[in-house]
C-alpha cells in the first residue's frame, strides 16, 4: 500500500508539531470533554493523518468539535499538542474548500469575526441575532437571552475600536486582499 | 473631558498605584457582575484602575480556530498598544484571553516573521516589554491582607466549589504559573473570606465553552455532570474565575438542581460589605439571594 506522507508534513509544518511522537496511548481521547460528540477521537485523526487520509479528516466533525480546553495537551505524556493541531486542520480545511463537518459551529466562528472585523469588538446582541438567524434556530434560548438582556447582562449599545484601519490591516495581511 | 492637573490636591492623598487592564469583550456584558465587583475590590485597595486604551477583541475561540496567523495579530495589537502606552504591567480579566495574549507574546517573540506581519499592520513590532498578569494576581501578598482585614461579614454557612475551568491554569507552560501552589493560593484565599471550600474532582473539567450556543444538548449534559458533583460533596454554591464558565454554569444543563456560582471578587464584595453589592447580585441568572437570606449574609 502506498502511503500519501503530504499530508501530515503539512500538517506538521503549520502546527510546529512532531506526530511521530504519539504512541497511541489514547490519554487525549480519553480525557477529552467533547469525545461523545466527535466521529473520530482525536488520537484517531493522528492515525488518519499519519494514513494520509486527507479528505476524511478534513470533511470530519472533530476538527470543528474541538473546543481547545487543552485537557489532552495536559495529558500527554509525549506533549503532543492536540489543539494547535485541530487549529490548523481547520485552517486546511477552510483553505481548500472541502464540506464543512460542522457547519454551525463554522458560522458561529465566522458570525464572531464578522464582529471582530467590523468594530474590533463583539457586540453580543447583535453576534446572537446573525448567529440565530444563520443557523435558523432563532427561539432557541429565547428565555435566558431575555433574562439576561432584563438583568443588564447584555450590553444595549456596540462599542467600537478608534483606530479601525489598524484592524482591517491586520485582517488584510492575514487573510490577502479581498 | 481633561483631567485639571492643577486641582488642589486634598489633605492626606496618597497617589493611587495606576492598575492597566484588559477588559475583553464580556466584562461589561455577559459578565458584568464581575466588572462591578472588581471595580469595587480595586477601590478597597485605592489602586486606580485604567482600560487598556483602544483595546480589541482578543480573538478568542474563533480566531485561533480558524486563521491562526489573526489571532496572533489581533492580540498581538493589544500588546503594542500596551507599550505605546508605556504599560509594564497588564492584568487581564478573563482566562480566555490571557492565554490569547500570553500565546501572541510568546509566539511574536519566537517567530520573527510574524512580529514583521505585526508591523506592517499595526506599523511597529512587539518588543516584549509587557508583563501579561491574570487579574487576582493585582493583590501581592499585603494586598490581600488588605482584603482579609476588610473582612466584616464573614461568608459562614457558604459551602463552595473552586471551579478554576480548563484555562486559568492550563496550559501551564503559557500561563507561568505553577499550578499546585498558585490553587492553594486561591483556596485559602476564598476560605479567608469564610467561605468553607470542599475537595471535589471536577475543577478543571470542561464546560463546553462555545459550543453552549451550537451544541447545547452536550454542553447541558457536561454542566449536569459537574453540578451533580459538586452537589454530591455538599456545596452550596460554585466559585468561578472565568466569565464563560459562570455562564455556562448558570445557564446550562438540566437534570440537576441550579447552584449559584459567584466570581471571587463578589465573596469579597459580600465579605467586606462594599458598597452597591446588590446591584450585581441581582445579575445573577440563578439567584442567590435565597441561599444568602438564609445565612443572613446579605
Amino acid at each position: 500500500m502506498q502511503v500519501d506522507r503530504s499530508f501530515i508534513r503539512e500538517v506538521e509544518e503549520r502546527s510546529g508539531q512532531r506526530f511521530g511522537a504519539c504512541f497511541h496511548c489514547m490519554a487525549c481521547s480519553g480525557g477529552c470533554p467533547v469525545s461523545d460528540i466527535m466521529d473520530y477521537l482525536p488520537n484517531q485523526i493522528v492515525r488518519m493523518m499519519q494514513l494520509g487520509m486527507r479528505r476524511e479528516v478534513l470533511e470530519s466533525r472533530a476538527i470543528w468539535v474541538c473546543v481547545g480546553c487543552y485537557s489532552c495537551v495536559s495529558q500527554c505524556p509525549n506533549r503532543v499538542h492536540i489543539p494547535y493541531m485541530m487549529d490548523a486542520l481547520r485552517e486546511l480545511a477552510l483553505e481548500e474548500g472541502v464540506k464543512i463537518g460542522e457547519p454551525d459551529i463554522w458560522t458561529f466562528h465566522r458570525e464572531f469575526l464578522k464582529q471582530v472585523d467590523k468594530r474590533g469588538r463583539v457586540y453580543e446582541l447583535e453576534f446572537m441575532a446573525r448567529y440565530k438567524l444563520a443557523t435558523l434556530s432563532l427561539f432557541n434560548d429565547m428565555g435566558s437571552g431575555m433574562k439576561m438582556l432584563f438583568n443588564g447582562r447584555l450590553e444595549l449599545l456596540p462599542h467600537r475600536v478608534k483606530k479601525l484601519q489598524e484592524i482591517r490591516k491586520i485582517r488584510e495581511v492575514c487573510y490577502g486582499k479581498k | 473631558m481633561e483631567k485639571n492637573e492643577n486641582a488642589p490636591v486634598p489633605e492626606g492623598y496618597v497617589p493611587h498605584p495606576r492598575v492597566y487592564y484588559y477588559p475583553g469583550c464580556s466584562l461589561m456584558s455577559t459578565a458584568r457582575d464581575l466588572g462591578e465587583s472588581l471595580f469595587q475590590m480595586a477601590r478597597l485597595v485605592g489602586s486606580w484602575l485604567e482600560e487598556l486604551k483602544d483595546w480589541n477583541c482578543c480573538g478568542a475561540s474563533p480566531a485561533h480556530s480558524v486563521n491562526q496567523n489573526y489571532a496572533i495579530l489581533l492580540a498581538g495589537r493589544n500588546l503594542v498598544l500596551a507599550e505605546r502606552q508605556g504599560i509594564k504591567d497588564l492584568f487581564v480579566i478573563c482566562p480566555s484571553c490571557f492565554v490569547r495574549l500570553r500565546t501572541a507574546a510568546k509566539t511574536l517573540m519566537a517567530d520573527e516573521d510574524k512580529n514583521a506581519l505585526l508591523e506592517e499592520a499595526v506599523g511597529k513590532r512587539y518588543q516584549g516589554s509587557v508583563r501579561l498578569r491574570f487579574f487576582l494576581e493585582v493583590g501581592s501578598a499585603s494586598q490581600m491582607n488588605v482584603f482579609r482585614q476588610a473582612v466584616v461579614n464573614p461568608l459562614k454557612g457558604l459551602k463552595g466549589v473552586l471551579y478554576f475551568g480548563c484555562l486559568l491554569t492550563r496550559p501551564e507552560w503559557i500561563t507561568g504559573f505553577d499550578v499546585l501552589p498558585y490553587e492553594d493560593e486561591l483556596r485559602s484565599f476564598v476560605e479567608s473570606m469564610g467561605v468553607e471550600t470542599l475537595d471535589w474532582g471536577y475543577g478543571k473539567q470542561c464546560c463546553g465553552a462555545h459550543l453552549a450556543l451550537t451544541k447545547p444538548d452536550h454542553v447541558d449534559s457536561l454542566v449536569d455532570r459537574i453540578r451533580d458533583h459538586a452537589r454530591r460533596v455538599g456545596a452550596n454554591c460554585m466559585i468561578s474565575f472565568c466569565p464563560l464558565c459562570q455562564v455556562n454554569m448558570e445557564l446550562r444543563g438540566k437534570n440537576s438542581e441550579p447552584l449559584p456560582v459567584f466570581y471571587v471578587s463578589e465573596l469579597i464584595g459580600m465579605a467586606c460589605r462594599l458598597p452597591r453589592t446588590e446591584k450585581w447580585i441581582r445579575k445573577h441568572l440563578v439567584d442567590p439571594r435565597k441561599l444568602l437570606a438564609e445565612h443572613n449574609l446579605l
